[in-house]
């Protein structure tokens, strides 16, 4: 077994350059929603010492003083540049797992008479995007997912690599993870990097050598597959169409800070309306709706500078028959919120999550709840329809239009080459 | 299995991709014994624009021409052109039409290796001179131009 990952340098700067050859060898970064925080850099803005999640305004004076080149996500773009990655590397194999946006698993077996070698498969890969996408990828093999992520890693950091690296012996992987540091594992978060290294283990080689009966105590099953897959024992299989989600969440952030319930009320709306769409798209039903509500927890108040009260509170709203229907759900969600807001907060998040999945068919008619309404149901099919012809929000419901102020803030839009007529490239 | 003797370069291997899916019409009727109804030789799918001039859907864009420097290969300011990435060596593009990334912006140009240091960029407007790039200067060849698209009403 060979897996392969396929994975973009810094694929939103990418995208952004692919379209653009004057950012290139710039700094560049890329911010979330509402232009809040950095989720995309260059290698040119982390040499500056820009780094990842940290609002944009920490950096002001810096981005100026180098001109650092600034964009507002270009969803629309890189969700087009995505579809060509993946699509391109089916070319190449016939297993192909969409990881992330940015990111695929492949089988790299079988194909030993079209390919010299797996090196060769993984530059041909490299060299096509290159030349179909203008983007750069980074491509590294392991006899396991978990192997091909580090040889991934490794492909990025090392030079003289050219963006290609095999561990395909067991000389190759004993020297990588003798090196690699275990935090950057794939699957080890913060929690388990501090214990782990307060038990003495640094290196991802020191982790696959500790007994299976310490792992499994200490990190769960999930840790223990993780050792295995270094030890060599592929436990992640490909998963070449993927499951429906279990859950689906939203919680993007305000701007600004906001005290209000009519406005956390409008966003709820927004929120919901998008998970609902998202729902409908793989055709489930949800049965109950979660909402959150959150303050900065960093905030100081600015009388005093005094650390101000953080709140957090959440509930789950359960509903009496699965739906799929904005203003069913909306209905629930609302009195949910009513429920948990508190007067004389500023916040900076409402989240709404939508759990308890079911397929769309799998539907049981209640024994003292009527089930869903039928016409409703629907009709969101045709507003979701109608929307995607039209654009985004063109039918939604009134609510959500009330405050003009919080829908997404992208002050640094870059055009969306490939979606939209009045935005492709020009030639000079 | 694909034989190592008569290997095939990499790039040129494809896959059959299902992009598009089209309704086969299916007659929910007897056959008759007699005479076949005339209409049923001539059931065809509905043409597309795009089987018709996309021929690598990941590697094909859409570009504005924003100048008249190619009026002489009918191509006008304001016309939309689509280019495709996956011809950009010199083998397939010396003398054509293409796509080129010179400095900072995109430009459609007809292309000519003079040697290997040296090519030159024609437009086919006599107003416009053409212009020569030298190795190590800015450039990159994006694609050949496969279409030019111009509105008559």
């Amino acid at each position: 077994m060979l897996y392969g990952l396929v994975d973009a340098n810094a694929f939103y700067v990418s995208c952004e350059r692919s379209f653009q050859p004057r950012l290139e060898d710039k700094p560049v970064i890329v911010l979330s929603n509402h232009d809040g925080c950095i989720v995309a850099r260059s290698d040119e803005a982390k040499a500056l010492g820009i780094k990842m999640s940290k609002p944009l305004f920490e950096y002001k004076e810096l981005i100026e003083a180098n001109n650092v080149q600034v964009f507002s996500s270009n969803y629309a773009l890189y969700a087009d540049m995505s579809r060509r990655l993946m699509s391109t590397l089916t070319h190449f194999v016939d297993d192909v797992e969409v990881y992330s946006v940015d990111e695929a698993f492949i089988l790299a077996d079988g194909y030993e008479g079209i390919y010299p070698s797996v090196r060769g498969l993984g530059e041909s890969i490299r060299q096509t995007v290159a030349q179909w996408l203008r983007i750069p990828v980074s491509v590294g093999f392991g006899p396991t997912k978990t192997l091909a992520k580090v040889a991934n890693k490794l492909a990025k950091k090392q030079l003289e690599l050219t963006g290609v690296c095999v561990l395909d012996t067991q000389e190759a992987i004993d020297q990588a993870l003798d090196q690699f540091p275990v935090g950057d594992l794939w699957g080890i978060g913060g929690r388990y990097t501090g214990m782990l290294k307060g038990n003495g283990v640094e290196t991802a080689a020191q982790l696959r050598d500790l007994p299976d009966d310490w792992i499994r105590q200490f990190m769960t099953v999930n840790g223990l597959r993780l050792v295995h897959e270094l030890r060599g024992t592929p436990c992640k299989m490909l998963e070449l169409s993927q499951p429906a989600k279990k859950s689906i969440c939203a919680e993007p952030g305000f701007g600004t800070l906001v005290p209000d319930l009519e406005t956390l009320t409008d966003a709820l709306t927004s929120h919901l309306s998008r998970c609902c769409e998202k729902l409908r798209k793989q055709d489930s039903l949800c049965g109950a709706v979660t909402v959150y509500l959150k303050t900065n927890k960093f905030r100081k108040t600015p009388g005093n500078g005094l650390p101000a009260k953080p709140y957090y509170k959440s509930i789950t709203v359960e509903l009496p028959h699965p739906t799929n229907s904005t203003p069913d759900l909306l209905k629930y969600a609302i009195s949910g919120l009513k429920a948990i807001f508190a007067f004389g907060y500023n916040y900076q998040k409402i989240g709404v999550m939508l759990t308890d999945l079911v397929p769309f068919d799998y539907r049981q008619k209640g024994v003292f709840v009527e089930g869903p309404n039928e016409k409703m149901l629907q009709l969101f099919t045709v507003v979701d329809r109608l929307n995607r012809r039209y654009g985004q929000d063109k039918l939604r419901l009134a609510s959500q239009q009330y405050n003009p102020d919080w829908p997404m803030k992208q002050k640094y839009l870059s055009p969306r080459y490939t979606t939209r007529w009045e935005d492709i490239l020009e030639a000079k | 299995m694909i034989e190592p003797e008569d290997r095939i370069a990499a790039q040129d291997v494809f896959r059959a991709l299902v992009q598009r899916k089209y309704a086969i019409p299916f007659l929910m009727d007897y056959v008759q014994a007699g005479f076949p109804s005339p209409a049923e030789n001539y059931i065809e799918r509905v043409l597309s624009l795009d089987d018709l001039c996309i021929y690598h859907p990941e590697a094909t864009y859409f570009i504005r021409v924003g100048s008249d420097s190619m009026i002489g290969d009918r191509i006008d300011r304001g016309d939309f052109l689509l280019w495709d990435a996956y011809y950009c060596s010199p083998e397939v593009t010396h003398g054509k039409i293409v796509v080129v990334q010179l400095g900072e912006d995109f430009a459609v140009k007809r292309i000519n290796y003079v040697d290997s240091n040296q090519l030159i960029l024609e437009s086919s407007n006599p107003k416009y001179l053409p212009i020569y790039v030298n190795k190590g200067d800015k450039f990159k060849v994006c694609g050949r131009v496969t279409f030019a698209f111009q509105k008559l009403i």
